[in-house]
């Protein structure tokens, strides 16, 4: 900015401030009091028209007669007046702009020079390389001209004893000579310094443009593939173009991955997991609900989900399809691949990573098998989840606190213990043994089967006239009952009744190698909810 | 086969009643308890038949066994009939206290002098049901059996015998062999039953018979419980909450 283009505006201020100072109050410069009184007076005597040289005023004739007084025409008065204001004025702009001109050249400098520097350093460290390499090899010159000289040395012994042998004999002189074969001079790479040179002229062109000011990441400014970056920069700075560098900026998440095998539901309620499926960073998870049948748009939305697994309420005998967005400053990802979940009975898988290590979970989750050949101890690895004496793993139940029926198919001959206990119950001990567990049994004796209901090592003493191949499970948290029943024939077999305090999982044991396979997402039978 | 009220109660918001009658089957006039459920009131409700053991009354069981609580709740009629006929005049009725009056063990007798009196086979599956069908709010398709000692055997003898008329049955003693729908027997029975550590009560040739021919029967032994009306009392609610499964399917 020059001080040309200030000149406009300036005088601008300065006419204003000259009409405006006649408003003001009595001020404390002298030279605006002679013009706020100037039309007040119309009196000419009252009117400045000297200047005092010795106190450096303006006066009135007659006045300061022992100073050295001159006349003062009326216009250049005024003139003077403006003009000191006018440079006043000008001169704060000015020191204004030049500092804020100096603060920016300065940072320039700055940065060009430590650029300068910087290539000086390089270019210095390349020619110490350089030279480094042209010493050893030099050195390694030399020390195979030491090794010469060593053998030159004997030959010239050899010779000298020869030539004593001839200097009895003749008087002959003979000269050796010896010549380090190795140049003492180094060559001093030419130093390429025009680039140097270059930067240190390129200072003094146009100055480098202010750095612009980047502004933060707007709240869904981005997709997957693009972002939207926005920044200021000062109106008088000549720019060319820009170079983009944006760290701080995001792109939105890929969509998250649900995974369908963990996914929980019963009447009331669903568990949706899912997997992330970014490297990006995501702040949140949205849940999207729409009912499946009416083709509506999303009817429901749960936001800002911290986690990968959210539980979310449904009405009972409803199918709905949900899918998962990741979010971020940039905005929400795609929708995942949806899941479809209907409120019409329990769903749950077995949890493999509690299964005792005999055991076998098929790939769907629902079947367990307990090979015959039994692996040895010191082949089986245990953690604190896995069930260590008994051959049992437990069921992934929804923690809702409602009715929840599953059915679980066995063989004749399996020998197994079904039934529910609480998610801390003693991996060591089995189940039904236990004041944690509550399991129906069943042995095979030589004459019968024999079934216990077992809870805290007691059973009640039940017959069963008939085999129960698929034993119907119901847990009813708000009666506080779990009920057996023989799924085929609508028989009830036994119930326990007992608040239970905490959630309970599913649980099931083979005693004897077999398998076992479980049903769920299955409507409760009417016998069992409205008897 | 009029009616006559012997008294009425009102229980658990339904009315517990006594009629009497004069028998076409028995030839005397019998007695017979019956709950009506507040249900009643407004509609056809399932009946449920309890045979009670020997010595009893229509009296025993509506006084005792507090069934009037679960039948309100479920919304189910209760008719408890007498054991035997009474005043027959019949030599050695009153004799023994198993054999004779108190003691018509829910069979038909095929001798002289019993044949023309002790038909409660007949009585308990044909008459009754059709007086309680024709003068109450009863469900005539839907009907169970269920008993105590000499009245369980009686209940589960009406059952085998008569496939597919009862929903469901259950009882406290004794053997069967029958072909027919599905039955669902539930059996309780107290493991200090005096009557079951002197043998008399042989469970395990029924459970036995009853596995071989598929019948499904849960038989509970429960232990610590007596004969008496204390344990009937004790297991009456599962036994009516077993029979409203089917009645009120």
């Amino acid at each position: 900015m020059d001080v040309y283009g200030l000149r406009g505006p300036l005088q601008a201020i300065a006419e204003e401030m000259a009409v405006s100072e006649e408003e003001e109050a009595e001020g404390d410069e002298e030279a605006f009091v002679v013009v706020r009184k100037r039309p007040v007076t119309s009196d000419p005597a009252a009117s400045s028209d000297m200047y005092c040289s010795d106190c450096g005023t303006p006066t009135h004739s007659g006045q300061h007669t022992h100073h050295r007084v001159v006349p003062l025409p009326d216009a250049v008065i005024l003139n003077i007046c403006v003009c000191m204001y006018v440079l006043y004025v000008c001169a704060s702009v000015c020191v204004c702009v030049l500092q804020e001109n100096f603060g920016r050249q300065e940072q320039n400098l700055e940065q060009h020079y430590s650029d300068v520097l910087q290539t000086l350093a390089q270019r210095n460290s390349e020619n110490s390389t350089s030279l480094q390499d042209q010493k050893k090899q030099k050195l390694e010159a030399l020390y195979g001209q030491l090794l010469a000289c060593g053998s030159l040395l004997d030959t010239g012994k050899e010779l000298i004893e020869n030539a004593q042998e001839l200097h009895r004999c003749t008087n002959r002189n003979e000269e050796v000579e010896l010549k380090v074969g190795v140049s003492m001079e180094f060559t001093t790479p030419p130093v390429d310094l025009t680039v140097v040179k270059q930067m240190m002229e390129s200072i003094n062109v146009v100055p480098a443009p202010s750095a612009p000011v980047m502004n933060p990441q707007v709240v869904n400014s981005a997709t997957t593939s693009s972002l939207r970056v926005c920044w200021s920069l000062f109106s008088d700075d000549t720019v060319d173009f820009y170079q983009l560098y944006c760290p701080v900026y995001m792109t939105v998440p890929s969509p998250p991955i649900i995974r369908l095998q963990e996914c929980l539901s019963c009447l009331e309620a669903a568990l949706v997991r899912w997997d992330s499926g970014n490297t990006n960073p995501v702040e949140s998870y949205t849940l999207e609900l729409s009912e499946a049948d009416t083709h509506s748009s999303v009817t429901e939305s749960i936001v800002a989900i911290p986690t990968c697994e959210c539980l979310v309420q449904l009405q009972p005998w409803k199918r709905y399809v949900i899918h998962i967005r990741a979010v971020n400053i940039g905005g929400a990802s795609e929708r995942s691949p949806p899941i479809t979940i209907s409120s019409t009975g329990t769903f749950f898988p077995l949890l493999k990573e509690t299964a005792h290590p005999s055991l076998s979970v098929s790939p769907d989750g629902f079947t367990m098998f307990y090979l015959d050949e039994d692996l040895p101890i010191s082949e089986m690895v245990f953690s604190d989840s896995n069930f260590s004496s008994c051959v049992a793993v437990l069921g992934d139940l929804i923690p809702i606190r409602g009715q929840h029926y599953w059915e679980v198919e066995v063989d004749e001959w399996a020998e197994y213990r079904v039934g529910v206990a609480y998610e801390d119950t003693q991996r060591t001990s089995y189940l039904g043994a236990n004041a944690t567990s509550w399991c129906m049994r069943h042995i095979r004796t030589p004459s019968r089967h024999k079934y216990e209901f077992l809870h805290n090592g007691w059973s009640a003493d039940v017959r069963i006239t008939v085999q129960p191949l698929q034993i119907g499970v119901f847990l009813d948290y708000e009666r506080g009952i779990l009920s057996f029943y023989n799924a085929h024939l609508h028989q009830h077999l036994h119930t326990f009744t007992c608040c239970f305090h905490h959630y309970v999982l599913p649980c099931f044991a083979l005693d004897k190698p077999g398998a076992l396979t479980l049903q769920t997402g299955l409507t409760t039978p009417k016998y069992i909810t409205h008897p | 086969m009029a009616l006559t009220q012997v008294s009425s109660n009102k229980c658990c918001g339904g009315y517990q009643k006594v009629f009497e009658h004069d028998s076409s089957e028995l030839k005397c006039k019998m007695k017979f308890g019956i709950y009506l459920p507040p249900k009643a009131e407004s509609g056809k409700c399932p009946v449920f038949y309890w045979l009670s053991g020997l010595t009893c009354t229509e009296q025993n069981f509506i006084t005792k066994a507090g069934s009037q609580q679960a039948a309100s709740e479920h919304g189910i009629i209760i008719v408890a009939p007498d054991t035997s006929p009474r005043g027959c005049n019949i030599e050695g009725e009153d004799e023994s206290w198993d054999f004779g009056t108190g003691a018509g063990f829910y069979v038909d007798a095929t001798q002289d002098p019993w044949k023309t009196n002790y038909r409660m086979y007949s009585y308990v599956t044909e008459e009754l049901p059709r007086l309680i069908n024709s003068n109450f709010p009863a469900d005539p398709e839907k009907m169970s059996v269920s008993g105590h000692s000499m009245g369980g055997h009686g209940a589960l003898i009406c059952a085998l015998k008569n496939p597919g008329k009862y929903k469901a049955y259950d009882a406290t003693v004794l053997a069967a062999s029958y072909s027919g729908p599905e039955l669902d027997i539930l059996i309780d029975q107290g493991r200090d039953d005096q009557f079951l550590s002197s043998s008399q009560l042989l469970p395990d040739n029924l459970i036995s018979a009853c596995s071989e021919k598929k019948i499904p029967v849960v038989f509970r032994l429960q232990q610590g419980y007596d004969h008496s009306y204390y344990f009937v009392f004790s297991f009456i609610n599962d036994h009516i909450k077993h029979h409203a499964k089917y009645l009120n399917a």
